[in-house]
């Protein structure tokens, strides 16, 4: 019985002491989720839209190139500012107050969309 | 009418004695401070001051301001500039004595003739060797410069890319 008992004490033992070694610590996690980089991206896409940006921007290339290059994320964005079309062959949209951007970013492993309305 | 006097040199026996000697090294073996882990927490701790040291730089400094003082740094290649604003913030200590980390930083900027990414030197406390555990942090900035020296001048996206280890 005791003989038995001792299989089951050593079982624990050994699961408690391998588990410091599986798994993801807590700063690993830390440091692979991009709260930094989605931040800085939402941000600076958003400062394009405020300086008049529009899609085909030198700054657009810029951004999905550097980001796919240097940060190996996959980024794109639209964005449509009130009044002004996206595309300029379209009609531009004379009742539309409001700013629109759409921005997808991937980088492998954490997905963010963003959608974005004035009011 | 079963005397355990020969139990020592039974397998069952002996097979107790390793099971309790095994868990007895296991027991002790899980009491260890520090974790494979845990070499992780000061990369991560690095890595969130150098990003917050950027953010500060990559502010107006006052309300007449429109550009941030990491926005002028690039548009004119102020090396000197960002080694004193980024060593300060990063080095800081509450207390006299500063803190030693190193970083060296420079930008990319894409090349509009074939989007290829090309990176241009900022500054460095010091010079790389190559044995350093470095993190990178990274920032984009708008600027409003000819990127390169060739093109036309309008506002264009940099990646303000830093290195920071500690010595």
């Amino acid at each position: 019985m005791g003989f038995l008992v001792s299989f089951s004490f050593f079982f624990l033992a050994l699961v408690i002491n391998q588990s410091t070694l599986v798994g993801q610590s807590t700063a690993e996690g830390v440091i692979e989720f991009p709260k930094n980089d989605i931040r800085d991206i939402s941000q600076v896409i958003k400062e394009h839209a405020n300086n008049n940006g529009r899609i085909g921007d030198p700054i657009q290339g810029d951004i999905v190139n550097i980001s796919l290059i240097r940060k190996g994320a996959v980024v794109n964005y639209t964005l449509d500012l009130a009044g002004i079309p996206a595309n300029p062959l379209d009609h531009p949209r004379a009742n539309d107050k409001n700013n629109y951007s759409l921005i997808h970013y991937n980088n492998g492993v954490t997905e963010y969309n963003e959608n974005w309305t004035s009011q | 009418m079963v005397k355990d006097g020969g139990q020592l040199y039974t397998i069952e026996g002996v097979a107790a004695g390793l099971i309790m000697l095994m868990t007895a090294y296991l027991v002790v073996g899980a009491t260890s401070v520090y974790t494979p882990g845990d070499a992780h927490i000061n990369d991560m701790q690095l890595e969130i001051l150098g990003s917050d040291a950027l953010k500060m730089l990559d502010t107006p400094q006052n309300y007449t301001d429109s550009k941030s003082p990491l926005q002028q740094i690039v548009e004119t290649d102020d090396g000197s500039r960002f080694w004193l604003m980024f060593n300060n913030t990063v080095n800081n200590r509450t207390g006299s004595i500063p803190d030693h980390i190193h970083f060296t930083a420079n930008y990319s900027y894409r090349m509009t003739a074939d989007n290829s990414i090309n990176s241009s030197f900022i500054n460095a406390s010091r010079n790389l060797t190559g044995g350093e555990h470095a993190v990178r942090v990274t920032k984009w900035v708008i600027v409003n410069k000819k990127l390169p020296g060739s093109a036309t001048f309008q506002d264009r996206a940099v990646l303000v890319e830093v290195l920071l280890w500690r010595d």
